[in-house]
C-alpha cells in the first residue's frame, strides 16, 4: 500500500493503521516491534455519509456485531453469518425485499465506515455548564464576560445550560428566579461530600419539600432552577453575566486571590451527576489561575511560594501536588462514569494547575486550552470554534459517546489511548497484554469533536498448534455510540479487514505506515512518560527504533555503511529523533502545565496534526522561488529568507537578517519593492490559512533573526550547526548555530545505524 | 335613644328590668378620697407625693404607721396608683433645695424608703432590700414625662475611688474646692471648669448645675469612655420564610412594616446599617448594594459551618441601600413561594451574628416555627403529661445549652436579639427566650399568627414598628453604686452579667424593668444612704452618654419605720422576679409557696414586732403603705406564668414568665393585676376629655365576677389583652350603639376590631380603649377580644382568669388566699 493508500481509506473510514497486513502469529508480531494498532478518528467528517435513518441490524446478544460489508448473506435464507462469532442471523423482517442487486447500505463495500440514527431519541438536550473565575482583574473579566455571552448565542436553543462562578466562594446561579439575581454559595475552603451538595442545592427530594397541595402548580424539578434552556433563560444568563462582578472578598499584597477551583468543579459535577446522570453534558471551567484554597490547592495563598515546577516535582518537594491530583481525578472519575465532559480554558499568564487538573479534561475528552489571557483571541476564538456548527446548523460535538471494538478471534484488542475511561467491558476481544487502557473493550468517550481520535491497540493471538490459514483475513469492527446535538443518538460503525501473511513476508514490510506507526508509538511513549521517568522512555523508544531497524533495514551485520531503509521506513526514524526531543517528552523546558497541554492536544489528534506536533514543517520563503518545504535543521535559517514553522501550537514567521533589515526600513511600502511587500506577505497568507481550522488556536509569532522570540524556532531545529560543531553539515554557507548540547540528527542517525547493524559503539 | 350612663336621666324611657343602676359611688369598701381623673395621671404629681410626709426640721422624720386590717375588707384598688413612702431625708441631705433630687419612681424605686443599718436587721424584718429600676425609661409627652437633663459640656466629676458621679448628696468642703463622696467619704477635688460656663466662657453659678439638682441626667462622655468610636445603629433582621411563615402572612406584613419604618428607624445621621437574611432550610443572603435599585439573593446551605457569602453589600447603609432594601421589602413574601418546611434559625443567627459582630446591634429575629435544621435546632418537647407535675419547670427552661451559649458570644459583641415568634405549634419560648435574656432583647409572641385577621396584622405591625422606631442605647453597661455596706447581691432582667456588679447590655431598649437584690455587708454608718445607677451607652446618634440615676433614703434601725417605709410595688415587682426564678430553678409548686411564704414572713414580723400582737388573731394586720401587696400576690400566684393547672401551654407560660421578668412597674400591675371597668353604665364623662385635659376613665372595679351584670358591657385589660365583656342580656340598643349589630345573638366572639360609629357611646367606648393603649409605655399593643358571656367558653374562661379575686379552678379566691396567708401568720 502506497502512503496515497493510506490517505485513502483514512478519508473513508477515518482510520490509520500502523500495519496494513499482519504477521500471522504472535511471535511474528511481536518481531515486527510496532504493534498492530490504529489511529482512528470516529467522528470524522464525511460529506459523503449521511446517517441512515434507520437502527442497525446486530448479531446476536452474546457478540452483538453490527452488520457490515464483510458479512456472508444469504439472500435467499434470509440469513447472514457474522465473521466475528459465526453465528448465522436472521435478517429482521423489514430486510425481507434483499436480493443481491438490492443490498441495504451497510452490506456495500463503500460502507465500510457508516452511521446510523437511533429511534430513541435522547430525553434530555445536551447540557452545557459554565465554570467561570471570578478572581481575575478587570479587564479580563470583561473580556471573559463578553465571550460568553457570545457563546451563549452558539448553542442550541433547547440546549440546558447551567453558570457556575467561583472565587472564595463557589455560588451556583438559579437560572429560573425571575424575583432577583440568586445564587447558592458554597465555602471554598472546605470539601463538601456530593450528598451534601444536593442537598445544599435542593436537588435531593427529600422531606424538606412538602407534598405539593392540590390547586398549587407542580413545581419544576429542582434541576430546571439552574439549568435551563438557553432559549429559555438567555436574557437572565446574559444579565447575570454581564452583571459579574470581580470576586469581591479583599486581597492582601503579599498574597494570590483565594480561588476555589476545586470546590467549584466539585459542586459542577455533582450538580450533574445527581440532575443528570449518564447525559451529554459538558462542564466548562474558565480559569484565570490555580487554585489556592480548599481541595483541589495547588498553590497557597501567599506569593513568597512560587508554584511548582518539574523540577520541584521531580525532587518530590511538592506539597500539594498529589492530594489535588487525586482530589481532581475523583472529580474526574465521576464525571467520566457519568458521559459528561469537562473543558479547561486557562486565561492566565502563569500556570493555573493544568498539571493537577489534567485528568478533568483526559477522562472526558474535554478541551484543554491554555492563554495568557481571556483577552487574547487564542482564548476567544477556540472557545467559540468549539461550538462552530456543521451544515445543518448542529454543534460539531458529539456526546457522551461509548467506543467499543469488536475483533475476529486471531486479534486481542491491548487497549486504547485516548482520552477516554474503560466501561469495563469483557468481551473474548479483550487481549491479555495492555497498552494504554487496557482489559475492556468499550470505553467511554465524553465528548467527540469530527478531529478526535483513537488510538487502539492489537495483539495477535493464534492457538498454539493451529496456525493461520495464508490470506486469511482479519476483521475489526469499530463502534461508536454517541449523543448526537441534534437530540438524537447516532451510532458509528466501521469495519475493517486486513490479511495476515506469515513472518517476513515481504507484504507485511510493505504495509507499514511510518507517519500512523510514528503517531500510535507517540501516543505509548507519552502514556510512558505519564507514569515513568522520561529517561526511561527515550531508552525504551531507542531501543524500539534500533529493534525495528533490525527487522526491517537493509544492512550488511556490523557495517553501518551498508544500512539501508526502505522509503515507507525511511523517515520514521527522524520522527523518533524529533519525538524525542518534543515538549512531549522534553518536559524541562516547559512548564508542567505546559506539558500537560502539550500532552493532551497530542492525545487527541489524528495522524497529520500529531506529524507536526512531532515534527513541526517549515517552509521557507525567498525570491524568485516558490515557496517550499525545507528541513527542519538549522541550515534552513538563511539572511535572505523568510521561514514559515509550524509546530501545531505556534506558527512563526521568521525573517532572516536581511529580510528583517529590510523590513525594518520599510522598503515593502516604498515603490519598486513590490516583489518584498509580496514575500513578506507571502507566508502571512500562508499563515492564515494554517490557522484557519486549528484548534487550540496556534500561538501566532512573528520574530526577526537574532529577536528573542527566534528562540521557539531554534529549538524545534535539528542542531546540525551548533556553537560545539562549527561548519557541519552546512559548511560555511549558511545555517545558525545553534546553541545547545542535543546531538544532531545526523550523529542520531550515525548511532541508529552503528546499532542496528550491531556494530560495536566508538 | 339610648345613653348609657345617663341612665338618671333616661331611665323613664327604658324598660323596665332591662338595666340596673349600680351604686358604686356608695359602696362602703371605696374609700373616695381621690379623685378618679388622678387615675390618668397617676405619676403626675409624684414630686409633690414624696416630700409629703417630710417637714423640715432637725428631728428625724418617721413614717407615721396605719395598721389596717385585710380579712373581710374589699381592697380598694385604686391605691395601686398611690406613690411609694417618700424617703425622709434630713433637711440638708442634700446641696440643692431642687424638688428634683429624688428620680421618678418609674426610673428607679427601693423596696424600702429607710435604709436599715445593718444585715441582720434586715433579716429580721423578712423584708426584701432590693432596687427595681428601668433606667432606660421612655419619655412620653402623654405622660408629662420630663426630658432627661444632659450635662453637656463634658465636665465629669467623679469620685476618685468608688468612680461615683457627683450628685446633689455630695458635700462640699475646703471653701468648696474638694467635695467629700457621699458613698466612701474621699475628698475629691472639684473639676476645674466645673464652675466655668464654656459656652458663654464666664462663669457659672455652681450651684445650677444639672447633676446637682437632678436626681436623673445624662452626661455627654468624652473620649475616654469609649473603647472605638460610637458605633452606628445596626439591624440585622432574620426573617424565616419558610411555608408556614409566608402562608401566614407574616412575611409580608413583617417586610411591609419594616418598608414603612425605614424613615423611622433611628437614623438621625445617616449611618445606620441593616442586613436582612430569609431563613428556611437555608439561609439567604440579601446582597443590598448602594445605589443599587435590584437586590441579590445568595443562599447558603451549609447550616453546621456558616459563612458569609460575600464581604460586602450584605450589611449596607440604610440611606446608601435604600433603592435595593425597598425593592426586595417589596417582593420579599413573593420571593419565597417555594414550599420550604424547616427552619435553620440558629444558623441564620450565627450568620447574623458574624454580619454585625464587628460593630454591634441588634438581630431582629422573626419565627414561625421551631427551629428544625441547623445549629440550635430543637424538637416540640411539650408534652402535656408534664403539664401540673413538677417536672413541668423544666419546659420553662432552655432545652439547649447552645442558645445560653450563643446570647453571651453576642453579649461579648455587642450584639442584641430580639425574637418574635408566630408559630402555630409549640415554638419552645422557653429556649429561644434565652437570646433575648442574655443579651438585653426582648421576646414578643405572637401564638397563631394569621396576618389575614387584620387584628393580627395590626398588632404585630404596631408592636414591631414601635421596635424599629425605638431610640436605642447601644454598647451599655449598667452599674449600680450604693453607699459603703452596701453589696448588690443578685440580678433580674434580661442582660449578662459581665463582672460581678457589671450588666452588659448591647442594647439597652426602652422601658425594660431590671430588679437587683441588695444586702449589707457592712453595717451601714452613714444617716443618709446613696444608690446611683449610671447606664454608659451609645445613642443611636452616635454621642457616648451615660445617665445617672442617683436615689438617696435616710438609714433607720427600726423595724417599725422600714415597714412604714416599704414600697408595695416594689417589693411586688421584686418577689415576681424572684417566684419566677423559682419556678424555673425548682418548681411551680415552690415558687407559688415562695410567695405566701415571703408574704406571710412579713405580716408576721409586721404583727409581732410592729404591732406587738402576738397570737392567733381574727386579723391579718398590714401596714396601710402595703395594703395592696397581698391582692397583686394574690394575682401573681394565680397569673399564667405561675398558675397552678394542667392547661396553660409551655409557650404562654414562658412568654408570660418573659414579661413578668421585664416589664416596668407600671405595666407589670396591670400584668398582675389587671384593670376592670364597667361601661355600660359609666358616668356621663367617662370617654370624654375632662376639664383638665385629660381623658376621664371610669373607676377601676375590684376583679371579681360579682361586679358582672348580665345586661352589662364590661372592659378588663391586662397590658397584653382587652376584653369587652357583653351580659347576654344586653340589650339590642347597647349591641348596635358599639358594635353596630342588630342583637347580642349577632355578636361574634374573639378578636375584634371596635367600629367607630356615629353615637357618643360607641365614641366613648372605644375613646377608653384609645386612652388605655395609650396608657401603657412600651411597645405593646393589646388585642381586644370580645367576649360573650354565655359563649366560647375558653374566651370567657381567659377572660375571667383575670378576675383574680374570684375563685379560679384549684385556685382559692382572694379571701381563701388571704386566710391562707393569716394561718400561717398565726401558726407562728
Ligand atoms: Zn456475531
Ligand atoms: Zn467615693
Amino acid at each position: 500500500m502506497s502512503t496515497n493508500n493510506f490517505e485513502d481509506v483514512e478519508d473513508r473510514d477515518g482510520i490509520r493503521l500502523s500495519w496494513n497486513a499482519w504477521p500471522s502469529s504472535r511471535i511474528e508480531a511481536t518481531r515486527t516491534v510496532v504493534p498492530i494498532s490504529a489511529l482512528y478518528t470516529p467522528l470524522k467528517e464525511r460529506e459523503d455519509l449521511p446517517p441512515v435513518l434507520y437502527e442497525p441490524v446486530t448479531c446476536k446478544a452474546s457478540c452483538k456485531a453490527i452488520l457490515n460489508p464483510f458479512c456472508q448473506i444469504d439472500v435467499r435464507g434470509k440469513l447472514w453469518i457474522c465473521p466475528f462469532c459465526l453465528q448465522r442471523n436472521p435478517f429482521p423482517p423489514h430486510y425481507k425485499d434483499i436480493t443481491t442487486t438490492n443490498l441495504p447500505a451497510e452490506l456495500l463495500p463503500k460502507y465500510t465506515t457508516i452511521e446510523y440514527t437511533l429511534s430513541r431519541p435522547a430525553q434530555i438536550p445536551p447540557i452545557f455548564l459554565y465554570v467561570v473565575d471570578t478572581c481575575v482583574d478587570e479587564d479580563e473579566l470583561k473580556a471573559l464576560r463578553e465571550t460568553l455571552v457570545v457563546s451563549l448565542s452558539l448553542l442550541p436553543p433547547t440546549a440546558l445550560v447551567g453558570l457556575i462562578t467561583f472565587g472564595t466562594m463557589t455560588m451556583v446561579h438559579e437560572l429560573a428566579y425571575s424575583d432577583c439575581p440568586k445564587s447558592y454559595v458554597f465555602r471554598g475552603s472546605k470539601e463538601y461530600q456530593p450528598k451534601q451538595i444536593a442537598d445544599m442545592l435542593g436537588l435531593n427530594p427529600s422531606n424538606r419539600m412538602q407534598a405539593v397541595r392540590p390547586g398549587q402548580p407542580m413545581p419544576a424539578p429542582a434541576a430546571s432552577r439552574f439549568l435551563m434552556p438557553a432559549q429559555a433563560c438567555e436574557f437572565q444568563l446574559t444579565s447575570i453575566l454581564e452583571g459579574l462582578q470581580r470576586d469581591p472578598w479583599p486581597v492582601e499584597q503579599d498574597k494570590r486571590p483565594l480561588r476555589c477551583t476545586g470546590v467549584a468543579m466539585g459542586v459542577a459535577v455533582s450538580l450533574l451527576e445527581t440532575t443528570f446522570p449518564n447525559t451529554g453534558a459538558r462542564i466548562m471551567l474558565f480559569s484565570g489561575g490555580p487554585p489556592t484554597d480548599g481541595p483541589g490547592l495547588v498553590v497557597g495563598p501567599e506569593l513568597r511560594e512560587p508554584i511548582r515546577s518539574h523540577h520541584d516535582i521531580d525532587r518530590d518537594s511538592v506539597k500539594h501536588f498529589k492530594r489535588a491530583t487525586k482530589y481532581f481525578e475523583g472529580l474526574s472519575k465521576r464525571a467520566s462514569a457519568n458521559g459528561h465532559a469537562i473543558d479547561i480554558y486557562a486565561g492566565c499568564l502563569d500556570q493555573v494547575g493544568l498539571l493537577e487538573m489534567k485528568s478533568l479534561t483526559n477522562a472526558t475528552n474535554g478541551s484543554m486550552v491554555i492563554s495568557d489571557s481571556f483577552m487574547t483571541a487564542i482564548f476567544k476564538q477556540t472557545f467559540l470554534r468549539s461550538l462552530g456548527k456543521d451544515d445543518d446548523g448542529h454543534l460539531k460535538m458529539g456526546f457522551n459517546g461509548t467506543f467499543e471494538v469488536l475483533t475476529t478471534k486471531e486479534l486481542k484488542i491491548s487497549g486504547v489511548i485516548g482520552h477516554v475511561i474503560s466501561a469495563n467491558k469483557k468481551t473474548p476481544s479483550v487481549g491479555e497484554t495492555e497498552i494504554g487502557i487496557g482489559q475492556t473493550s468499550a470505553w467511554k468517550v465524553c465528548s467527540l469533536t469530527p478531529k478526535s481520535s483513537l488510538a487502539t491497540y492489537f495483539e495477535v493471538v493464534t492457538p498454539a498448534g493451529q496456525p493461520l490459514q495464508p490470506n486469511q483475513t482479519g476483521l475489526i469492527q469499530f463502534v461508536t455510540h454517541y449523543q448526537h446535538s441534534s437530540g438524537q443518538f447516532r451510532l458509528r460503525v466501521t469495519t475493517i479487514a486486513r490479511t495476515f501473511h506469515e513472518g517476513g513476508h515481504p507484504a507485511i514490510a510493505a504495509s507499514f505506515d511510518q507517519e500512523a506507526a510514528a503517531v500510535l508509538m507517540a501516543r505509548i511513549a507519552v502514556f510512558k512518560a505519564e507514569i515513568d521517568d522520561s529517561p526511561d522512555v527515550l531508552r525504551w523508544l531507542d531501543r524500539m527504533l534500533i529493534r525495528l531497524c533490525q527487522k526491517f533495514a537493509e544492512y550488511r551485520k556490523e557495517d553501518p555503511t551498508s544500512f539501508q531503509l526502505s522509503p515507507n521506513f525511511s523517515i520514521y526514524p527522524q520522527f523518533m529523533f524529533h519525538l524525542r526531543r518534543s515538549q512531549f517528552l522534553q518536559v524541562f523546558n516547559n512548564s508542567p502545565d505546559e506539558t500537560a497541554f502539550y500532552r493532551h492536544v497530542l492525545n487527541d489528534a489524528d495522524v497529520n496534526n500529531s506529524l507536526i506536533m512531532i515534527q513541526p514543517t517549515l517552509m521557507s520563503y525567498t525570491f524568485d522561488v516558490e515557496p517550499h518545504p525545507v528541513l527542519l535543521d538549522s541550515v534552513s535559517i538563511r539572511p535572505d529568507v523568510i521561514l514559515l514553522l509550524d509546530t501545531f501550537f505556534h506558527i512563526l514567521i521568521f525573517h532572516g537578517e536581511t529580510i528583517a533589515q529590510w523590513r525594518k526600513a520599510n522598503y515593502q511600502d516604498q515603490e519598486g519593492y513590490e516583489n518584498f511587500k509580496e514575500l513578506l506577505e507571502s507566508p502571512i497568507t500562508d499563515a492564515q490559512d494554517l490557522l484557519e481550522d486549528r484548534s487550540p488556536i496556534p500561538r501566532y509569532v512573528v520574530c526577526d533573526q537574532g529577536g528573542s522570540q527566534a528562540r521557539f524556532l531554534l529549538s524545534k531545529l535539528n542542531p546540525s550547526t551548533t556553537h560545539m560543531s562549527g561548519g557541519y553539515g552546512g559548511g560555511g554557507n549558511g545555517g545558525q548555530a545553534i546553541f545547545t548540547d542535543d546531538v544532531s540528527l545526523q550523529v542520531f542517525m550515525e548511532h541508529l545505524k552503528r546499532l542496528a547493524v550491531g556494530a560495536s559503539t566508538s | 335613644f339610648f345613653t348609657p350612663g345617663m341612665a338618671d336621666v333616661q331611665q323613664a324611657q327604658i324598660p323596665q328590668g332591662q338595666f340596673q343602676q349600680p351604686a358604686y359611688g356608695q359602696q362602703p369598701a371605696y374609700p373616695q378620697e381621690k379623685g378618679v381623673d388622678q387615675m390618668t395621671n397617676q405619676f403626675q404629681n409624684m414630686q409633690m407625693g414624696y416630700r409629703a410626709g417630710a417637714t423640715y426640721g432637725d428631728q428625724k422624720q418617721l413614717h407615721s404607721i396605719q395598721t389596717v386590717n385585710l380579712i373581710g375588707m374589699q381592697p380598694d384598688v385604686r391605691g395601686l396608683d398611690s406613690p411609694p413612702p417618700a424617703a425622709l431625708l434630713a433637711p440638708n441631705a442634700a446641696v440643692t433645695q431642687s424638688p428634683h433630687i429624688q428620680p421618678d419612681p418609674s426610673y428607679q424605686r427601693c423596696t424600702l424608703a429607710a435604709m436599715p443599718t445593718t444585715q441582720s436587721l434586715l433579716n429580721k424584718s423578712k423584708l426584701p432590700l432590693a432596687l427595681v429600676l428601668a433606667p432606660y425609661r421612655s419619655v412620653r409627652e402623654v405622660d408629662d414625662d420630663m426630658p432627661v437633663p444632659v450635662v453637656e459640656d463634658s465636665v465629669i466629676a467623679r469620685c476618685r475611688r468608688c468612680r461615683a458621679y457627683i450628685n446633689p448628696f455630695v458635700t462640699f468642703i475646703e471653701g468648696g474646692n474638694r467635695w467629700k463622696c457621699c458613698m466612701c467619704g474621699l475628698s475629691n477635688e472639684v473639676p476645674q471648669l466645673f464652675d466655668w460656663d464654656q459656652r458663654e466662657n464666664k462663669p457659672a453659678d455652681r450651684w445650677g448645675r444639672k447633676e446637682l439638682n437632678h436626681a436623673v441626667v445624662e452626661y455627654i462622655a468624652p473620649t475616654e469612655y469609649m473603647v472605638r468610636p460610637p458605633q452606628p445603629p445596626v439591624y440585622a433582621f432574620v426573617i424565616d420564610v419558610s411555608q408556614s411563615a409566608v402562608q401566614s402572612g407574616m412575611v409580608a406584613t413583617a417586610a411591609r412594616t419594616i418598608l414603612e419604618n425605614l424613615d423611622n428607624l433611628p437614623n438621625a445621621d445617616k449611618r445606620t446599617k441593616i442586613a436582612i437574611i430569609a431563613v428556611s432550610t437555608s439561609l439567604h443572603f440579601m446582597s443590598l448594594p448602594p445605589g443599587s435599585t435590584e437586590a441579590s439573593m445568595l443562599v447558603v446551605s451549609d447550616l453546621t459551618d456558616v459563612f458569609l457569602p460575600k464581604p460586602v453589600d450584605l450589611l449596607v447603609n440604610l440611606t446608601e441601600s435604600r433603592p435595593a432594601i425597598e425593592t426586595l421589602l417589596g417582593r420579599l413574601s413573593d420571593m419565597f413561594q417555594e414550599p420550604q418546611v424547616g427552619n435553620a434559625l440558629g444558623s441564620a443567627l450565627q450568620a447574623a451574628h458574624q454580619l454585625i459582630g464587628k460593630i454591634g446591634g441588634k438581630i431582629i429575629a422573626l419565627t414561625s416555627c421551631l427551629p428544625s435544621l441547623g445549629e440550635g435546632a430543637l424538637k416540640a418537647r411539650d408534652d402535656p403529661k408534664l403539664l401540673g407535675t413538677s417536672k413541668e419547670s423544666s419546659l420553662l427552661n432552655a432545652a439547649s445549652s447552645w442558645y445560653k451559649t450563643f446570647a453571651i458570644e453576642c453579649s461579648k459583641q455587642q450584639v442584641a436579639v430580639d425574637m418574635f415568634l408566630f408559630s402555630a405549634s409549640y415554638t419552645d419560648v422557653a429556649t429561644l427566650s434565652c437570646l433575648p435574656r442574655y443579651t438585653a432583647g426582648q421576646t414578643y409572641l405572637y401564638p397563631g399568627f394569621n396576618a389575614s385577621r387584620s387584628e393580627d396584622a395590626i398588632k404585630f405591625a404596631t408592636e414591631f414598628g414601635r421596635v424599629l422606631s425605638m431610640p436605642i442605647g447601644l454598647e451599655a453597661v449598667i452599674r449600680v453604686r450604693a453607699t459603703r455596706g452596701i453589696r448588690l447581691a443578685a440580678f433580674h432582667g434580661n442582660f449578662f452579667i459581665r463582672s460581678t456588679d457589671l450588666l452588659a447590655l448591647p442594647v439597652v431598649p426602652m422601658d425594660q424593668n431590671y430588679v437587683i437584690e441588695l444586702q449589707l455587708e457592712d453595717d451601714v454608718k452613714a444617716t443618709t444612704v446613696v444608690i446611683q445607677t449610671a447606664v454608659l451607652h451609645t445613642t443611636c446618634f452616635g454621642e457616648r452618654r451615660i445617665r445617672v440615676i442617683t436615689q438617696a433614703m435616710p438609714t433607720t434601725d427600726s423595724i417599725a419605720e422600714m415597714y412604714g417605709s416599704a414600697d408595695q410595688i416594689a417589693i411586688a415587682s421584686y418577689l415576681v422576679s424572684k417566684s419566677v426564678e423559682k419556678s424555673m430553678t425548682s418548681s411551680l409548686d415552690d415558687a407559688r409557696n415562695l410567695i405566701i411564704n415571703k408574704l406571710s414572713d412579713m405580716l408576721t414580723v409586721f404583727k409581732n414586732q410592729v404591732t406587738s400582737s402576738a397570737g392567733a388573731s381574727a386579723q391579718l394586720a398590714v401596714p396601710d403603705n402595703l395594703k395592696l401587696l397581698p391582692l397583686l400576690m394574690c394575682g401573681l400566684v394565680k397569673h399564667v406564668g405561675l398558675r397552678e393547672g394542667v392547661s396553660i401551654p409551655p409557650d404562654l407560660r414562658s412568654y408570660a414568665q418573659a414579661l413578668l421578668t421585664t416589664l416596668p412597674c407600671q405595666s407589670l400591675i396591670p400584668y398582675i393585676h389587671p384593670i376592670f371597668y364597667s361601661l355600660h353604665n359609666m358616668s356621663p364623662d367617662a370617654g370624654t376629655v375632662g376639664p383638665d385635659g385629660h381623658m376621664v376613665l371610669p373607676p377601676a372595679l375590684n376583679l371579681t365576677s360579682e361586679r358582672l351584670e348580665r345586661h352589662g358591657l364590661f372592659f378588663i385589660e391586662d397590658g397584653q389583652n382587652m376584653f369587652l365583656w357583653v351580659g347576654h342580656e344586653a340589650v339590642p340598643r347597647l349591641i348596635q350603639d358599639v358594635f353596630d349589630l342588630p342583637s347580642y345573638a349577632e355578636l361574634t366572639g374573639g378578636k375584634y376590631t371596635l367600629p367607630v360609629l356615629d353615637n357618643p357611646f360607641n365614641q366613648r367606648v372605644n375613646n377608653i380603649v384609645a386612652k388605655t393603649r395609650e396608657l401603657r409605655r412600651g411597645v405593646y399593643r393589646q388585642h381586644l377580644y370580645v367576649v360573650k358571656s354565655d359563649a366560647e367558653p375558653a374566651l370567657r374562661s381567659w377572660a375571667l382568669s383575670c378576675l383574680i379575686e374570684d375563685r379560679m379552678d384549684k385556685m382559692g379566691s382572694y379571701a381563701q388566699f388571704l386566710t391562707q396567708v393569716k394561718n400561717k401568720v398565726s401558726r407562728v
